[in-house]
């Protein structure tokens, strides 16, 4: 899957202008992590990706197709996306139902959707809750439940929007999971996030809004050492690299274990 | 230290529940510290926070056992008002904690003090030394329902604090918000707690937990886990069993100890991390 933006702006009928020209080509298996203030035009920008939001001017390719030539069925097929609050998306009485719905719509027959139930109901943790009606999941099931009825969908890509908000620590576990898997399918992840501990994890690459432009889009070693661009965009590193950074090791360090490489490559360069 | 919470022996099982949120739950928390509430989804924190502020048992119905008292108060014997102006709780939705009757913000602040006989004119000098608190000032003549989520969290905040209570009960009042919204409400609560006020405050963000609470407790399955200063309980070896995610300071003095650098003790603040880890590197 190959996603081009081509100057893509945005201009919300109040005339807020959310996407300020924004040129970015999105492609392979590799997750993406969109990071930035609230404001700064991330939903906007995701939105675009499942045709949610029309540009007011610019292109989106998806494959090298204009999605202004596309209908919205063939759009469907390309790009999931999963709303920030699951109460704007659910609208079934029971979870299987939420399951099917997707993949009925894009007409998949019973057994592949019998088939895919399975997996996915597994991966997002609600094997024994199909039956239930999403009003009695709790709100990080309620998310979950989102999650699994774009997954059915078995789009090439797929777009989280503050997928780890309210999550506790099997919730981030969950979710990490998922984009590991996603990435081994060999489907494209985007992934609207706050949490720099949680992008730095689990994100090769990462882009940086503000102001509706794209300011940094690169690996997450070279968006994290542009510290002066991320302070400009209100953008905290995560713990380990804040240390890292202060106690004077080279580059930008995400984990535990980079961090003991980068002290003992410290150390032994000082000569103790 | 006086003691302005004191939870004995509490149980709870919400009506038609088949199973008990909180399992003889114990603690005590003392006038002007910060305790920090934490634990896995379902692990019974919010339900929790509703019986601190008297919810349970005045409007979730349920069977209970055992005892929470605020300040001389028994809160099974006391009615929602009468608590309102010792504990105020600001929920997780700050959509949820709207009265949905106010037309502006201003009335919005105010609603609280209708069931307290407050004249006009205080009513309105309250109301203005709340909005300068939470910087609503240029929000008082919107309607609360076309604010952003972090202008409705101020709001809800305020509606709390209008009520001038000596116990803030926070709720991941901050989830909904993104990180520099978070910091500034986060903020506004420690500069209350440095003023006097008792705050108890739920949060998953676990490296925000160790640098402001004087005492964590953690919750898990409805029970108490553990309950000590934030050194104490996330340096514990158990701690990654219990379903919270350790500051990432404690992982790294774990990590650099095992390596052969030998800290002066496992931090759990940034600070600490900094200081300790200079300290093996020089």
């Amino acid at each position: 899957m190959r996603i081009d933006l081509e100057h893509l702006e945005y201009v919300y009928p109040h005339g807020h202008r959310a996407l300020d020209g924004v040129n970015l080509t999105l492609e392979g298996d590799q997750p993406v992590a969109l990071i930035g203030q609230n404001g700064a035009g991330k939903t906007t920008l995701a939105k675009h990706l499942n045709g949610i939001l029309r540009p007011t001017n610019g292109r989106i390719l998806i494959d090298g197709v204009d999605l202004a030539t596309a209908d919205t069925a063939q759009w469907a097929r390309k790009v999931g996306y999963v709303f920030q609050n699951p109460d704007d998306q659910l609208f079934l009485d029971s979870v299987r139902k939420e399951f099917e719905f997707g993949p009925r719509q894009l007409g998949f027959d019973q057994d592949l959707i019998g088939r895919r139930m399975e997996q996915v109901a597994g991966l997002v943790g609600l094997a024994d809750r199909l039956d239930d009606h999403p009003f009695d999941l709790s709100p990080t099931e309620k998310k979950f439940c989102a999650i699994g009825s774009v997954l059915m969908m078995d789009t090439g890509a797929v777009v989280f929007d503050e997928p780890t908000c309210g999550q506790d620590k099997a919730g981030n576990d969950r979710l990490a999971a998922i984009i590991a898997r996603l990435r081994d399918q060999g489907r494209l992840c985007i992934t609207i996030s706050h949490d720099m501990k949680f992008v730095t994890r689990n994100f090769p690459r990462v882009m940086l809004m503000q102001h509706g432009r794209v300011l940094l889009d690169g690996s997450r070693e070279e968006v994290f050492a542009r510290e002066d661009v991320l302070k400009q965009a209100y953008v905290t590193p995560p713990p380990i690299t804040r240390v890292a950074r202060q106690v004077g090791l080279h580059g930008p360090v995400f984990t535990v274990s980079a961090f003991v490489d980068a002290a003992r490559r410290a150390r032994a360069g000082a000569g103790i | 230290m006086t003691e302005v919470i004191r939870v004995d022996d509490f149980s709870f099982r919400y009506r038609d529940a088949d199973r008990t949120t909180l399992k003889r739950v114990s603690f005590s928390v003392e006038q002007g510290s910060f305790f920090c509430i934490v634990g896995a989804n379902g692990s019974g924190k919010s339900t929790l926070c509703n019986a601190l502020v008297g919810l349970i048992p005045h409007y979730f119905v349920g069977k209970s056992r055992g005892s929470v008292r605020i300040e001389d108060r028994d809160v099974a014997a006391s009615t929602i008002a009468d608590l309102s102006r010792q504990v105020g709780l600001v929920f997780q939705n700050p959509f949820n904690q709207l009265s949905y009757t106010a037309g502006t913000v201003a009335e919005e602040l105010a609603f609280g003090l209708g069931n307290h006989g407050v004249s006009r004119e205080t009513m309105h000098a309250k109301v203005a030394r709340v909005a300068a608190l939470m910087h609503i000032e240029d929000l008082l003549d919107k309607n609360p329902l076309e604010l952003s989520g972090g202008q409705v969290q101020r709001v809800a905040l305020g509606s709390t604090l209008i009520m001038e209570p000596d116990i803030l009960v926070l709720d991941e009042c901050t989830a909904q918000l993104d990180p520099l919204g978070s910091e500034e409400i986060f903020d506004i609560v420690k500069r209350l707690n440095q003023e006097g006020i008792t705050v108890v405050m739920v949060d998953h963000d676990m490296e925000r937990v160790a640098r402001c609470a004087d005492q964590v407790m953690v919750l898990g399955a409805g029970r108490v886990r553990a309950l000590g200063t934030p050194e104490e309980v996330f340096t514990d070896p158990d701690a990654e069993k219990w379903g919270i995610d350790i500051p990432d300071y404690v992982k790294l003095g774990r990590g650099l100890e095992d390596a052969g650098f030998g800290l002066s003790d496992l931090p759990v603040r940034e600070d600490q991390a900094v200081g300790m880890i200079r300290e093996a590197l020089r």
